[in-house]
């Protein structure tokens, strides 16, 4: 089976864990959730936006 | 002839360079970045759509310390799912066939859940290996086969997705050279592979995206044991 070739295993993993590191999240990040508008007479708005967490 | 099926899935070189660079590129080439605005196309929308529901439905039985993880799991969910489903063009690489590039998301991600896990709270994580209300007598034979079946854990996630996808593209490819082959002798052989392998891609499709969300679901729930 070619896929159990070890050769190209070290370089598909630095490729691989290059671009879903360096070149995804930043792509994922920019994407953003805000509050979705309410009524007017909606006494208290709920605020439920959301940001990616860091902590 | 078995060679010759399994061709398909050499990681394809022209001078030498490796071409799977290329398709690994193609998740962040075809998703661009949003733009500010508030009201964003059609294309924006959905991917917001989608990447939203997920992470909420991924996160919410995980404790608020995994949210930290959102990024992570949003990105490998998107990343698999298009490598999947691209990889149902005719002619196109996929490269979640690649067992090596499946074990290099499995073994640090599931390593890295059960360091936390260890580091964090090492009673708590060791306290997995023997489910609650064991008779006595079972105690050590059962912590064996649950420490097993714990490192076998990065194995199965690896070898899972690159078994299907693999499989999947196998049999496309025998279903069509069967049909190809039988076109011009026996045509009604032939038009009944062509229906069998309309629903093999059809198949392939949904096989493709449960794969992905499995892998990830996976993930989240080795995540949820360990936070």
């Amino acid at each position: 089976m070619p896929q159990l070739n070890p050769a190209p295993w070290f370089l598909i993993l630095v490729f691989s864990w290059l671009i879903f590191l360096a070149l995804m999240p930043p792509k994922i990040l920019t994407h953003q959730f805000p509050h979705e508008p309410s009524t007017l007479t909606a006494h208290k708005p709920k605020a439920n936006s959301w940001t990616w967490a860091w902590q | 002839m078995t060679m010759n099926l399994f061709n398909q899935f050499l990681s394809p070189t022209f001078l030498g360079l490796p071409l799977i660079a290329i398709a690994l590129m193609a998740p962040c080439l075809l998703y661009p970045s949003p733009a500010p605005w508030w009201q964003s196309n059609r294309w924006m929308t959905l991917q917001n759509w989608f990447i939203g529901s997920f992470i909420k439905q991924t996160l919410s039985p995980i404790n608020t310390k995994g949210h930290s993880w959102a990024l992570l799991l949003a990105t490998l969910m998107v990343f698999l799912i298009t490598l999947n489903t691209l990889g149902l063009l005719p002619y196109t690489f996929t490269p979640t066939t690649q067992l090596s590039l499946n074990m290099a998301f499995a073994v640090p991600l599931w390593l890295a859940t059960v360091i936390m896990g260890f580091r964090n709270s090492p009673t708590h994580a060791l306290g997995h290996l023997l489910p609650e209300g064991t008779p006595t007598p079972l105690v050590p034979i059962l912590i064996i086969i649950e420490s097993i079946s714990l490192l076998i854990r990065p194995l199965a996630l690896g070898v899972r997705l690159t078994a299907n996808l693999t499989a999947g593209h196998l049999l496309i490819q025998l279903v069509s050279s069967a049909a190809f082959s039988l076109l011009l002798s026996q045509t009604t052989a032939a038009s009944l592979a062509v229906g069998l392998l309309l629903l093999l891609t059809i198949l392939e499709i949904a096989v493709a995206m449960i794969q992905a969300y499995v892998f990830v679901l996976l993930l989240s729930l080795y995540l949820q044991e360990n936070v």
